[in-house]
């Protein structure tokens, strides 16, 4: 193979600088550049941030109102679109915003009075239209304090901590209407899964 | 020639320029985020006095719906978007000291304190709260005992219509009442429009530009064409196969050599003759730089040292200048594609930037996010569609038949008998089969026997059939497209 360089003007000293060019081709030429780089990235980032935003999430709880059931730094799955359809039961955990400051307070409670319903607490318990309600998501030497007496309205919830010294919640601020309730914790992740029907 | 280390191409290419495109462009919009959260938290609290242990507070609702708290105005506005004129303002939280006695004097822009509903929360160590109208105009909320963690809000549902706010927040108002399911519908509406009105476009012009398919095959190609010009007219883009054919027309004309090392390709150049296209220049002059063999390890290297390639970018728009020129194009079709380009990219940064915002802006789940995602989707559609829709003159019209006609005889399953014209044959118009995505039925004319390797196919191995030549040969056009094609800058013209 006979190899022979040299017979022309070497190619690689074609100039392709276009530095001078206009601000607006510029402006096409690095959007586009841009665009063809990160049109995929940004759509997927796009996609999760409508389901996190709408549907589901996850999120890390802090402090100890929900202990045992939730500790501190548990990574807990939560359903934001389930209460479209549905209504909220007694026994859900579920995420809300504080009523008193809902664009930055959100918390995690449990339902414990629905709709209609009379909530009186007395002598450590809790009774619902002047039935004791039983509950065995408690530690068994925790007791519920202070007294007092809710009615509830058609659209209002009592939603209590499971740790019933440590929580703030329906007892301090009220009864919740259900436009606070943003969601409902369907399990922890960490440190271990369970579904919070179990709990 | 120095042997060089023979890899494999990965499956996925990485390239650390990109990621450190990547990089940047997340720590800005980590930096962003972070601060424009930080913004929102301090410019919407109250600051309280901490040199008195019984604090009052005089809080004016103003006619507009805004909020000032002794003087001071505050971000937070009144609410219009419900059944009622509503404010929830946190007054005190966690503020690190305590009072005694925090009152809040609450002045209405109009007299409806007798039909409005009105209360304060207090937790985190509040001994009693207390809530009291002292005239039609003003309320009076108390509370004692604040702790300095403690989180006290007053709230106040007043009849619709007691502000008027402006014309701004009247349109959030209006965008945070439509339902969301008319949000779906849009969202979903909007890029399936998009695509029926491209595709029906593409459809009319088609119709439009009929191109005539031929009865009859002609046995050479219809003009004396490079076949980079003949593949644009046909695909109406330039593509690998169009820079690969080029390279093998290249190497037919005696300019390169093209090496087979293990079903990997290298380059040699040869002599150049002045009859050398300036787009042909432009291409040899990115494969070869200072050496005179140039290997995929070395393109390899020198396109993770870019991006995007400036000179391959050059290397298509000399083609469709060309074929522009040739009057086969009503405008040069690298214009068209980006003119639809800017639409499509518009879209998708108009619709990208509205979505952060309203993610910002709106508190409650912002349903207009999905019309953003739908925008943005069509700004995909519109670029991604854009490539196809039809730009032929008339003259581009009859000579795309004339080629199809060509194209038809290079993919006619009679076999051709052997012969040294006929090997000679193979070779030329194989560029030309290339471009028309017809080499595979091209090679299968001739027979597998007594095949000669072309002077410009230096391979490994010591012989080799047709069959074989094809299957270490046609790699080059996926090789193309993984490497130089995959080069080109996407903001060019």
């Amino acid at each position: 193979m006979e190899i022979m360089t040299g017979a022309v003007a070497a190619p690689q000293e074609i100039n392709v600088d276009v530095s001078s060019e206009s601000w607006l081709y510029k402006l096409i030429y690095g959007g586009g550049i841009v665009f063809d780089l990160t049109k995929w990235l940004v759509l997927i980032l796009v996609v999760l941030a409508i389901v996190n935003t709408f549907f589901v999430s996850i999120f890390v709880v802090s402090g100890v109102s929900m202990s045992p059931t939730f500790k501190d730094g548990d990574w807990i799955f939560w359903n934001k679109n389930i209460y479209n359809d549905t209504t909220p039961q007694r026994g859900d955990i579920i995420v809300l915003s504080y009523p008193g400051d809902p664009t930055n307070k959100t918390y995690v409670k449990r339902i414990v009075g629905l709709p209609g319903e009379k909530i009186e607490i007395k002598d450590e318990q809790v009774f619902i239209n002047n039935a004791k309600k039983d509950e065995e998501y408690l530690n068994y030497s925790v007791g519920t304090d202070p007294d007092g007496i809710w009615t509830l309205t058609s659209d209002q919830y009592f939603v209590m901590g499971d740790n019933r010294p440590n929580s703030n919640d329906s007892r301090y601020f009220g009864p919740v209407s259900k436009r606070f309730i943003r969601g409902k914790a369907i399990s922890r992740l960490l440190p271990t899964f369970q579904l919070t029907s179990d709990m | 020639m120095p042997k060089k280390n023979r890899r494999k191409h990965p499956i996925v290419n990485f390239y650390w320029r990109k990621l450190a495109v990547f990089a940047f462009l997340f720590a800005v919009l980590g930096v962003g985020y972070t601060s424009v959260q930080t913004f929102s938290a301090d410019t919407n609290k109250y600051t309280p006095p901490t040199d008195s242990a019984d604090l009052t507070i005089a809080l004016k609702i103003a006619d507009d719906g805004s909020v000032i708290v002794d003087g001071q105005k505050l971000k937070q506005h009144i609410d219009t978007s419900g059944s009622s004129d509503e404010l929830i303002l946190p007054i005190l939280d966690n503020a690190g000291i305590g009072y005694d006695s925090v009152h809040v004097l609450v002045t209405l822009p109009k007299s409806v304190v007798k039909s409005s509903i009105y209360e304060i929360k207090g937790i985190h160590g509040v001994d009693s709260t207390s809530v009291a109208a002292i005239s039609d105009r003003a309320i009076d909320y108390y509370a004692s005992g604040v702790g300095p963690d403690s989180t006290l809000s007053i709230i106040i549902n007043m009849p619709p219509g007691t502000v008027d706010p402006p014309l701004l927040f009247k349109l959030y108002d209006a965008i945070a009442n439509i339902k969301s399911s008319a949000w779906y519908i849009i969202a979903l509406a909007l890029p399936i429009l998009t695509l029926i009105f491209m595709i029906g476009f593409i459809t009319v012009e088609s119709k439009q530009q009929k191109i005539d398919i031929p009865d009859k095959e002609t046995d050479s190609p219809p003009m004396a064409l490079p076949p980079a010009i003949a593949g644009v007219l046909y695909h109406q883009n330039v593509g690998p196969r169009e820079i690969a054919a080029t390279l093998i027309d290249l190497a037919e004309r005696g300019d390169i050599y093209i090496l087979d090392k293990e079903r990997d390709f290298a380059f040699v150049k040869n002599k150049y003759d002045q009859r050398l296209l300036s787009y042909e220049k432009v291409l040899l002059s990115k494969i070869f730089r200072a050496s005179i063999v140039s290997d995929s390890a070395e393109i390899e290297q020198r396109i993770n040292n870019h991006l995007y390639s400036k000179k391959i970018s050059l290397v298509a728009s000399g083609i469709y200048v060309l074929s522009t020129r040739l009057g086969y194009f009503k405008t040069n079709p690298q214009r068209v594609h980006r003119k639809y380009q800017i639409i499509g990219m518009g879209a998708f940064f108009i619709g990208l930037v509205c979505f952060l915002l309203s993610m910002l802006i709106f508190t409650n789940p912002p349903y207009i996010l999905f019309f953003w995602a739908g925008m943005m989707l069509s700004g995909l559609i519109i670029t991604v569609t854009a490539r196809r829709i039809p730009n032929r003159t008339t003259i581009g019209q009859e000579m795309m038949s004339n080629w199809l006609a060509f194209r038809k005889y290079l993919s006619n399953p009679e076999k051709m008998p052997f012969s040294f014209e006929n090997q000679e044959l193979f070779q030329k118009y194989l560029p030309y089969a290339i471009v028309l995505d017809c080499e595979v039925a091209w090679a299968k004319r001739f027979s597998e026997q007594d095949f000669v390797l072309p002077k410009w196919y230096i391979s490994d191995e010591l012989s080799q059939g047709l069959q074989d030549f094809c299957l270490s040969l046609f790699p080059i056009v996926s090789y193309v497209a993984r490497s130089l094609a995959s080069l080109k800058e996407p903001g060019f013209e």
